[in-house]
């Protein structure tokens, strides 16, 4: 049997496996004598990872990165030998996040496209969220699942890196068995409908964290509402687990299952149900992505409304998006500056032992003077950045 | 042999000439004279029409072993190099050395015209297949030579290369001589190119499709240096002139880049009024143009003026008053041909107003910052744009050198990571452009300043840009790619690379191995 991984289109390589007498790889690229060396390198030693079975390589390169050569000739190995077991996993290497990072952007990045995936990492957003659900056809879940896991093996994600598996009953567990090894910092659960689902999804995250070494509990969950049922019953799924950190809305899905059209109206009563699930449960809620790429007025307008509905963040599907995104859910100066004034005023209230706190002539409620505090908090993790 | 001040190993000799090394971006003091122009003749008051290409070749003496000019202000349109070419070879007449502004893919013919013998030297930039056949053991009798737009102006100037016949391609011409490149039937933009190859070689002859009534113009070309004008059925496709570039990119990585460029200039001290700026046709370079143009929009300042090769993002930023002038040595599109024509502001700048080191002034002097691409650039900030990273000769110097040598801030935007070949490299395989004369490099993995200009880098760390050691990005980039084999060049020089001054800066060796 033979089989094929991976396209021609920039950035990929397509790679042809069989079983054969021995293992041999051959090499084609557009500069033989730069290049040929370094991929025959990666390839042998992808196969040398799998204890050297007997199988013909074939590797034609369109400037691969080394990731995306050992992804693609991993999923042929294991097409052409469902049996071959490598010796060592890909292990990534990260430290948990910070439950409470600021999340204002998370960008979408299709798993099983190299062209895409490469520099995924460099701009600066607070959540890439790397797919393996609607933007994979069924056919190649397996190439992207090796994909997403080599890259999160070893792309050293400034922010948070999280990957968007598929539903556990439909490739989702797969998914986890391998991308787990890469690290990434979260699980995206799409379709959430029930608490029972996120508990079933951290259970197996336990389990997998368990055998991989990785501390129990470290990787959280963001459920993803973008059914009817799923708004129904959003607080049972925001308050289910404590791996959840986020819950986000996707407009998308929901609209075509309730059969209305994306206007505010009808999105309204959803993204508020969001919204207060998962205030009560004490977690961020993120927006739905805006899909009208040209249209940045037209962007930051939703993005206001949705902060203004009480959202951290919002989803985006080019990179070019986000500094509008970070823009609008970040505290504003005047914001941060007025926060300032309330815990100073506070302090000094505090101090001279009086009970009522007031600022500009107004009294300020204990609640206010403790929003001001995380917002300042919030601002800090802001201007330092990074994951943890 | 000799090391440069590169430390380039340059011989002391290439075909004919002695070769003076590079000493300094600015080290040499243009002294003495310029070389003599031939008297052509007795005045005259007749039309200078001939029938033929042939009889205007015959007309004007040309034999084996001579020297013709040509421009590339078709660029991939151009059907003048192959047809003169094509009828020299047919009229017999062989060993020519060719003397154009820059080759195209659409000059493959000029590989079989090399192997038949028509063809035997170079002095020209070797654009695509051409360089290719002579990377890969093609034989000219002498090494080609590559210079800069500049540089090309100044060897005519000095003597260095004289011109027997320059064929002038005139989208519009009258029968006395007079020619201009931005009317007619298919016009390409100015092609002042090539004034000064009318005013030095012995013969000049203008090649037309469109013969119009006395007076055409702007006379670019004047009737005073012509002799012969010679009318065709077709010089060029202005449809192909854009062919290849001139796409606003969609990469993200790209318009990382171009973001990062416009944000190190707005941290720079030029971002202010009556900023200058040239910005290429390029997708990184076009997306920088309209940022830049957006944020001076936005901070309400008007700009001195922009260079081309002229583009519609250029031109659109004239029309809405964002710049004085554009300064303009060749078209990349139709719009900046029909603006050449329609505003007065946007001006042709002949390569000897643009960019002659031997003269007491150069536009790309007035300019204060540029954006640049860059096939490789080194640890010493070292630019390549000629070969690849594999030896291969395969692009013109264009006018890298003039613009880096003139900003006064020369920012070379590229990617860090560029397929499986690494752009930053810790010693480029061809030094096109010093160092000395790059300020910063832009990458999507950070922005790198040149250790010279501390006080850039403290401005840029003050706005919050992201600053880093070139060495960090390129570590950085590697880590996604197995090391690249290296050529390793045997003695034989297929090219010499001139600094705008004329002295050699590097030269091309053939490759003889790998490593």
């Amino acid at each position: 049997m033979e089989t094929r991984v991976g396209s021609d289109a920039k950035a990929d390589c397509l790679v042809t496996a069989r079983a054969a007498e021995r293992a041999s790889v051959t090499v084609a690229t557009k500069n033989r004598n730069l290049l040929e060396t370094g991929i025959r390198a990666v390839a042998e030693a992808v196969i040398e990872s799998f204890g050297s079975p007997a199988v013909a390589v074939e590797v034609q390169d369109q400037g691969a990165l080394d990731y995306v050569l050992a992804a693609r000739i991993e999923t042929a190995i294991r097409r052409v030998l469902p049996e071959a077991k490598p010796v060592q996993a890909v292990k990534g290497a990260r430290a948990a996040s910070d439950p409470d990072r600021p999340r204002r952007s998370r960008l979408y990045a299709p798993g099983n496209n190299p062209r895409l995936l490469v520099g995924i990492d460099i701009h600066g957003t607070d959540c890439v969220l790397l797919d393996l659900e609607d933007s994979v056809p069924l056919a190649e879940k397996g190439a992207a699942r090796t994909l997403v896991k080599r890259l999160l093996a070893v792309v050293p994600f400034p922010d948070e890196v999280w990957v968007r598996i598929n539903p556990l009953d439909a490739g989702g567990r797969d998914d986890l068995a391998e991308v787990l090894e890469g690290r990434p910092h979260g699980v995206c659960l799409p379709k959430a409908e029930t608490g029972e689902s996120v508990r079933e999804l951290s259970k197996e995250l336990g389990r997998i964290e368990r055998r991989l070494g990785f501390d129990v509990g470290s990787t959280h969950i963001m459920p993803i509402i973008e059914t009817a049922r799923g708004v129904l019953r959003c607080e049972d799924v925001a308050e289910a687990d404590e791996r959840v950190v986020v819950v986000a809305f996707g407009a998308e899905d929901y609209t075509r299952d309730i059969g209305a059209r994306r206007t505010d109206e009808a999105l309204l009563f959803a993204r508020s149900r969001v919204v207060a699930a998962a205030k009560a449960a004490g977690v961020q809620a993120s927006d739905t992505v805006y899909a009208d790429l040209a249209n940045d007025a037209g962007l930051a307008d939703e993005c206001a409304r949705a902060r203004d509905l009480g959202f951290d963040g919002k989803g985006a599907i080019n990179p070019r998006q986000i500094p509008i995104l970070h823009h609008v859910f970040s505290p504003s100066a005047a914001e941060l500056e007025r926060a300032k004034a309330i815990v100073e005023a506070a302090r000094e209230a505090e101090s001279r032992g009086l009970g009522a706190v007031a600022v500009d002539g107004r009294m300020v409620d204990q609640p206010v003077v403790e929003r001001a505090r995380r917002l300042i908090k919030y601002a800090e993790k802001i201007s330092k950045g990074g994951a943890a | 042999m000799t090391r440069n001040a590169l430390g380039r190993e340059i011989p002391e000799r290439i075909g004919g000439r002695t070769v003076a090394p590079f000493a300094g971006a600015f080290a040499k003091i243009p002294t003495g004279t310029k070389a003599p122009r031939l008297q052509k003749g007795a005045p005259q008051r007749e039309d200078k029409v001939l029938p033929t290409l042939e009889a205007a070749i015959e007309a004007c003496g040309l034999q084996s072993g001579m020297t013709v000019s040509f421009h590339h202000s078709f660029r991939e349109g151009d059907r003048v190099i192959n047809l003169v070419l094509g009828t020299c070879a047919r009229m017999g007449i062989r060993d020519l050395r060719i003397f154009p502004t820059a080759l195209f893919g659409v000059h493959e013919p000029i590989v079989g015209h090399i192997e038949s013998g028509v063809v035997s030297r170079i002095e020209g930039s070797m654009n695509g297949p051409v360089g290719a056949f002579i990377s890969k053991g093609g034989k000219l009798r002498e090494p080609a030579v590559l210079r800069s737009h500049g540089g090309r102006w100044r060897a005519i100037e000095a003597g260095d290369v004289e011109i027997d016949v320059a064929f002038i391609a005139a989208p519009q011409a009258d029968p006395y001589g007079n020619a201009t490149g931005i009317r007619g039937k298919t016009p390409c933009g100015p092609i002042t190119f090539q004034a000064v190859d009318a005013q030095y070689a012995r013969k000049t002859v203008v090649v037309t499709n469109d013969l119009a009534p006395y007076p055409v113009y702007p006379m670019e070309i004047q009737q005073g240096w012509t002799d012969y004008v010679v009318v065709v059925d077709e010089i060029g496709d202005p449809a192909s002139i854009s062919a290849g570039t001139l796409q606003l990119t969609n990469s993200p990585t790209n318009l990382l880049i171009a973001r990062l460029t416009v944000d190190a200039v707005m941290a720079s001290p030029y971002f202010k009024d009556g900023i200058s700026f040239q910005g290429g046709a390029g997708g990184v370079s076009l997306a920088a143009t309209k940022f830049l143009g957006d944020e001076m929009d936005k901070a309400k300042i008007v700009g001195s003026f922009g260079m081309g090769g002229g583009t519609k993002m250029l031109v659109d930023l004239l029309r809405r008053g964002q710049l004085r002038a554009i300064l303009d040595g060749q078209a990349f599109d139709l719009d900046a041909i029909a603006s050449l024509r329609e505003d007065p502001a946007h001006l042709i700048m002949d390569p000897g107003i643009y960019a002659n080191y031997d003269s007491r002034g150069c536009a790309t002097y007035k300019l204060d910052v540029a954006f640049l691409g860059a096939t490789e650039v080194d640890l010493d900030f070292n630019v390549n744009v000629n070969t690849h990273s594999d030896g291969q000769l395969l692009h013109g110097i264009g006018g890298h050198q003039d613009v880096a040598a003139g900003a006064a801030m020369t920012m070379i935007t590229l990617p860090a990571l560029r397929g499986r070949i690494p752009p930053i490299v810790d010693r480029v395989t061809t030094v096109t452009t010093p160092g000395e004369v790059v300020d910063v490099i832009v990458t999507e993995r950070g922005i790198a300043v040149n250790p010279r200009r501390g006080d850039l880098r403290e401005r840029f760390l003050a706005a919050g840009l992201p600053v880093r050691d070139l060495a960090e990005i390129k570590r950085d980039a590697g880590r996604y790619i197995q090391p690249v084999r290296r050529p390793v060049f045997g003695d034989e020089v297929i090219a010499a690379i001139e600094w705008r001054d004329g002295t050699v800066i590097d030269v091309v060796r053939k490759v003889e191995g790998w490593q």
